[in-house]
């Protein structure tokens, strides 16, 4: 009895073709492989110290609402990826025909879907935390103006990210490049106007620190103010004369010239 | 634990008001719906909480945050003298775990708020200056007790008011305080003669500096030597602190406008 039931599963193994055994094999180990890397990946972000830094972010908040994580959604993303991998390539070693058409243009176009997926998290949690930093440094400035700043700051970032996304996966994105690059002219036209004093006091500053011209406690006549050097840092030099503190900007300082007074 | 809740509502009883360091939102609902005087002591004011406190750095020690806590309440003429304060404050991490009761007196004032808020130097130069001085203080040179005066503030007005005694070792350095290697150099400088001057913002202007304030006027306890006269002085002459540490007693004093607002055993610290 028993051996003729095993001679019938020979028989059985021996009509399955080749081909199916090793898709077979393949799909354990592409599955095994899936699993061992969502989870490697899953301990290399947490010990890389991303939960924390991407805390309080609301990509961070609302994967939590799910009851998940963002770290276990990247890792799950690699494992889902590998999972798609090996169903191809198993379809592809059992040799099944049809829709073969469809199979290959997926194979092609899946890696590319994982990067753009990828990066538009990464845009957005990076969005965010940019968001809450600048939120965070201007928190000591309590003006509702400054309010639109953060958002600003977060959109642009997701904006970029979601260019290269879509970018990865062959949509047409040349208008929205365009738009950027107008609207990054326009940033770094207003940054250049905004901060050009600055830029220009800091020049002077790093100047004035190197070779020391006047030194506190010096008497000196600078911009029209007259008195004595109290400070002297990157941007400003203050001088003070008969109770009134002058904080003369350091570009004007270079401008103007130094009158020095010894005596 | 009937009894232990009763001797905490003993011990906050008749409170002429309440301290609450850093509170969080709902701690501060929580109490603020009491009749007694809440007082929030805070670096930010976060909560725009009325009456506030600012606290210019997180003192590490409960003691002399809740001093400053009590005579910035007192400067704002929040509570005086003879009046019970309950303060909660936390001492281990996050999040208040303390509860203290002080009665407000002489004791309590020692002029640190004064010191830290009032002065013409950041908050947190005095608080490196004191830094080094009380380190010093507790080992000293070598092993030797040393004395040291550092000048802070209104560094141009005391440059003008004194002469070097030699070659000043900081001349075209930007160094500033708290910078640990920077401690280390004051230190290794200590044994130089004259003082240490140093703007508001941190930076070492000079050291071996020779003061020249006038003297007259300056009103300061019997028995100190001539550092602690010359440190005083050049207070009352400019707007700057000096922090002198003590070569015979080994005490750290503060002198502002001329007068003794502070005086500190680093041995204690």
């Amino acid at each position: 009895m028993i051996p003729a039931v095993a001679t019938e599963l020979t028989r059985l193994a021996a009509r399955v073709p080749e081909r199916i055994w090793l898709a077979l094999i393949v799909l354990v180990f592409g599955l095994l492989a899936a699993y061992v890397v969502g989870a490697i990946n899953r301990r290399l972000l947490t010990r890389a110290g991303v939960p924390d830094v991407i805390e309080g972010t609301a990509f961070e908040r609302t994967a939590r609402e799910f009851d998940t994580s963002t770290v276990r959604i990247l890792a799950k993303l690699s494992s889902y990826f590998i999972v798609a991998v090996t169903l191809i390539v198993v379809l592809t070693v059992a040799d099944v025909r049809y829709l073969e058409q469809f199979w290959a243009n997926l194979g092609a176009f899946l890696p590319r879907l994982f990067v753009a997926v990828l990066v538009l998290i990464v845009g957005v949690v990076v969005g965010d935390k940019t968001e809450l930093l600048v939120a965070e440094r201007l928190r000591g400035v309590k003006l509702p103006e400054l309010g639109v700043l953060p958002p600003l700051v977060k959109y642009s970032v997701v904006y970029v990210a979601a260019l290269i996304a879509l970018g990865q996966v062959g949509v047409q994105t040349l208008a929205l490049v365009v738009l950027l690059a107008a609207y990054a002219f326009a940033v770094v036209v207003f940054a250049a106007l905004a901060t050009k004093d600055l830029v220009a006091s800091a020049a002077a500053g790093v100047f004035l620190l190197l070779r020391q011209p006047y030194e506190i406690g010096d008497e000196v006549r600078v911009a029209g103010e007259r008195g004595i050097v109290q400070e002297v840092d990157m941007f400003v030099t203050r001088i003070e004369a008969d109770g009134e503190e002058h904080v003369v900007p350091n570009h004007s300082v270079f401008r103007d010239g130094i009158v020095l007074i010894r005596e | 634990m009937a009894s232990l809740t009763e001797y905490l509502s003993d011990l906050v009883a008749d409170a002429d008001a309440v301290l609450l360091f850093s509170p969080t939102r709902s701690m501060y609902d929580r109490v603020a719906d009491g009749d007694t005087e809440i007082v929030v002591v805070a670096p930010d004011n976060d909560l725009a909480a009325e009456p506030f406190v600012e606290l210019p750095l997180p003192f590490d020690n409960v003691t002399d945050r809740i001093r400053f806590g009590i005579e910035g309440a007192m400067d704002a003429d929040l509570v005086d003298e003879g009046d019970e304060v309950v303060c909660l404050t936390n001492v281990f991490g996050d999040g208040s775990d303390a509860v203290v009761r002080v009665g407000v007196d002489e004791t309590v004032h020692t002029g640190i708020y004064d010191l830290f808020v009032n002065s013409r130097a950041e908050p947190s130069v005095i608080r490196d200056v004191f830094e080094v001085a009380i380190e010093l203080g507790q080992k000293g040179q070598k092993g030797k007790p040393v004395g040291a005066l550092f000048v802070v503030g209104d560094a141009g007005k005391v440059m003008n008011k004194s002469r070097p005694l030699s070659y000043n070792p900081f001349e075209k350095s930007h160094v500033h305080v708290g910078d640990p290697i920077v401690n280390v150099m004051l230190k290794e400088f200590s044994r130089l003669d004259g003082a240490f001057v140093i703007s508001d913002s941190g930076k070492i202007v000079s050291a071996y500096r020779y003061l020249e304030p006038g003297a007259e006027g300056v009103d300061i306890p019997k028995g100190l030597g001539a550092r602690h006269m010359s440190g005083a002085a050049i207070t009352r002459d400019t707007n700057a602190t000096a922090i002198v540490l003590s070569e015979s007693d080994g005490l750290v004093r503060a002198f502002k406008s001329g007068k003794l607002v502070l005086e500190i055993d680093p041995e204690e610290y």
